[in-house]
């Protein structure tokens, strides 16, 4: 079983990786197929749910007043976890994290790892470090565990895999586990259990991500559709839940809200196969569960993201339902975003996550359509965001000089009228002349993009306040 | 709604028309077509000479210091009262929502802003909402598919106008696209910065146009339908681009922009502006 390399940031390349992206014919297929169903199942299920809009509300409110009192509540988290038996670490930074999990898992003994899906341990490179420490760690989640056997990355928050044809996971399935060919997915997903069955009898710990952390009892709350994340967390010795510290909702009895908006917006389930709530170790009494819980509360600029204009980006459940309604991302797919999280939540969240420098292409990876505000369940501002971060990045002289000079000589043009008239008089005629009042099918940069495969409109003759001039014979 | 009561629908309604830089240069006839729409249905129409562009594309790319220059220029273009009209819903959503963030902290201004943002509203939507518009007296014909700009219906929350008007034109046959809200892929500088992206977005959309098997594709905002049109004049697909204000109008032909006949619209001397309808 091949280690994943570890997860490379490469956000600033994503002109590049989006033109890959393009011309990737087999992405391209699987895009086409798996963001439409996912989009229209979530569109489905939202219309069958007329307490949609008044859920989404209550959550977001719910999720508001979290982010206002999160010392509070994580506070709470914490004490009721440990009052369970759960032992509870918070780190600050990803190297942090990585020791603290590679120091759980030498402290326990633990050579074999089950892990259920995690996009926070994505972002700590969670995997490296426990092989670092002697540790194997299997992916259960099935997507993860292809894409570890392909050792590549997630390329969606919930389908990992969403980038892979079942020809390609037949090929994988044959090359590393020397399974027969087949381009039956009943039969790829039997291949699969059989082999992580082996695994979950024999690993010594189970590693978990967790959807929600409850305040006021403690629990890690788990959902999922493939059962992994039970299994993982109930049959090995010991259990550790990796989450960031803004997962933690106030009281048990705002679950219900979520549950009803995390799954209608992930995949347009009205539940998930599983939810799983984790409460501390096993009793005495209990019939089955971990001797040991860990819970290992990420940081990792969270908290100065809270301290920020992008403190509402930390409601975000990590549903993907902006991934799926974003053009962009049907487009490219989410590796082209160059870090864990991709789509509209990727392209606010990498940045805030490792610092603008590094990502700072990403908020420009939008039409601003605003699809993706439209279907967010925790209503997060996201094109609003990516606007701010232009901004931003122009402030902190992130901006490439040809667009600041262009964006100068445009303002400029702009403050006067008569300056325009004159430019659009000089278009207009040079326009006429060259391309006879047709499509014009080539511009030099900036625009060669654009004429690339689209004609570009031709400028007019007589620009409309030269025509009201004549045509109402006033000057002002 | 500030301005819609207490006025003899008789008396002429005062609109300053904000053309929009982008019409100006390139699609002059969607800004005369607009002008006569609005006369049609007794507004007064005034095209204030100073406006130029209203600064977004300077504001959408993160360049605020330039975006300000221009939304500052545009504020002073405008007068105190009375309705602001613009063929596009994108512009107007600039205005509306954009300004208000450009001057969060100018106070001032942004009293300014928000006074001009109540005023400020697409075509459609002024006929509609405002005007109460039910027939646009149109002899326009045809086989007529819409898509909605993305700033039109999420950002003004405006879906329904477009339609009632294309459904009330006798000889248009209006026909829903697939996925019509689904971007166009243009997004104005981000046509610029990933042309291929924003050029797969557009081959979509004109998939879905070609799929209703209409004659012409409309829309509120001339930048998506540059995006659209300028890939259909390069394939050379049988289904032109017009804008809203053209159809409402009753103009055939599809946007100048991209045709042989661009320069034959020749603008007509004051007094024989023609009326499709009458008033």
């Amino acid at each position: 079983m091949g280690g994943r390399p570890l997860m490379e940031l490469n956000a600033n390349a994503f002109g590049r990786n989006s033109r890959k992206a393009l011309l990737d014919k087999t992405l391209q297929e699987a895009l086409g197929r798996t963001t439409g169903r996912f989009q229209a199942h979530r569109d489905a299920a939202v219309a069958a749910f007329p307490e949609f809009e008044a859920t989404r509300e209550r959550a977001s409110r719910i999720k508001r007043d979290v982010l206002d009192h999160l010392d509070t509540y994580l506070a709470r988290f914490i004490e009721e976890a440990e009052k369970r038996g759960a032992v509870v670490h918070v780190a600050r930074g990803p190297g942090q994290a990585r020791e603290i999990a590679a120091r759980i898992a030498r402290d326990e003994g633990v050579t074999l790892a089950v892990k259920s899906k995690s996009m926070a341990s994505e972002e700590i490179s969670f995997n490296e470090a426990l092989q670092g420490a002697g540790v194997t760690v299997v992916e259960s989640d099935l997507g993860e565990f292809i894409i570890q056997l392909a050792g590549e990355a997630p390329s969606h928050i919930i389908a990992p895999a969403v980038h892979k044809t079942r020809e390609q996971i037949s090929r994988l399935f044959e090359r590393h586990l020397g399974e027969p060919r087949t381009d039956s997915i009943p039969e790829l997903v039997a291949m699969a259990r059989r082999h992580l069955r082996a695994k979950f009898l024999s690993a010594g710990m189970g590693v978990s991500g967790g959807n929600f952390l409850v305040a006021d009892t403690g629990s890690v709350v788990i959902v999922t559709n493939e059962g992994n994340g039970r299994m993982g967390t109930v049959l090995p010795r010991v259990h550790l839940a990796v989450v960031g510290i803004e997962k933690v909702i106030p009281r048990l009895a705002d679950l219900p809200t979520f549950l009803r908006l995390l799954p209608r917006s992930a995949s347009g389930q009205t539940i998930s196969s599983y939810v799983s709530i984790v409460t501390g170790a096993r009793r005495a009494g209990d019939p089955e569960g971990p001797e040991r819980t860990h819970i290992l509360l990420l940081d990792c600029g969270r908290s100065a993201i809270l301290e920020g204009k992008y403190r509402e980006i930390l409601k975000c459940v990590r549903c993907a339902a902006c991934l799926n309604a974003c053009p962009v991302y049907q487009s490219v797919g989410g590796h082209a975003y160059g870090w864990v999280y991709s789509g509209p939540i990727g392209a606010v969240l990498t940045p805030l996550l490792v610092g603008l420098p590094e990502a700072a292409a990403l908020p420009d990876a939008s039409t601003l359509c605003g699809a993706c505000a439209d279907v967010c369940p925790v209503k997060i501002p996201l094109p609003d965001f990516l606007l701010e971060l232009r901004s931003d990045a122009r402030e902190q002289g992130l901006k490439a000089p040809g667009e600041i000079a262009a964006m100068k000589g445009y303002a400029g043009v702009m403050k006067r009228a008569g300056l325009l008239e004159a430019i659009e008089r000089i278009a207009g005629v040079l326009g006429q002349f060259f391309t006879k009042g047709k499509g014009i099918a080539g511009l030099p940069y900036p625009f060669s993009g654009w004429t690339e495969r689209r004609d570009f409109p031709v400028p007019a003759a007589r620009p409309f306040r030269k025509r009201w001039k004549i045509q109402r014979g006033v000057t002002r | 709604m500030p301005y819609t009561t207490g006025m003899d629908p008789k008396e002429p309604i005062p609109v300053s028309l904000f053309f929009t830089c982008l019409a100006d240069a390139f699609s002059p006839g969607v800004c005369t077509a607009t002008v006569e729409v609005l006369e049609r249905f007794g507004a007064a129409v005034s095209v204030p000479l100073s406006q130029t562009c209203c600064g977004q594309p300077a504001f959408n790319s993160g360049n605020r210091k330039e975006a300000r220059a221009m939304a500052r220029k545009f504020l002073l273009s405008f007068p105190d009262d009375g309705y602001i009209v613009t063929p596009s819903g994108s512009c107007a959503a600039m205005v509306k929502h954009g300004y208000p963030v450009l001057f969060r902290d100018e106070p001032r201004t942004l009293t300014r802003a928000r006074a001009v943002g109540e005023r400020i509203f697409e075509l459609s939507q002024f006929l509609v909402d405002v005007l109460g518009v039910t027939d646009p007296k149109s002899d326009f014909s045809g086989k007529v598919t819409y898509h909605d700009s993305c700033h039109l219906r999420r950002g003004l929350g405006v879906v329904s106008a477009p339609r009632k008007l294309l459904r009330a034109i006798p000889g248009v046959e209006f026909v829903e696209m697939e996925e019509s809200d689904r971007c166009c892929g243009f997004g104005g500088v981000f046509s610029l910065k990933y042309p291929r992206i924003s050029c797969k977005m557009t081959e979509r959309k004109v998939e879905r146009i070609l799929a209703t098997g209409a004659s012409y594709v409309t829309s509120g905002d001339l930048g998506c339908l540059l995006s659209i049109g300028g890939l259909i004049s390069r394939v050379g697909y049988p289904v032109k681009a017009i804008h809203l204000a053209e159809i409402l109008v009753g103009k055939t032909g599809g946007l100048s922009s991209f045709a042989a006949d661009a320069a034959s619209v020749e603008p007509r001397p004051p007094g024989t502006v023609r009326w499709a309808g009458g008033r």
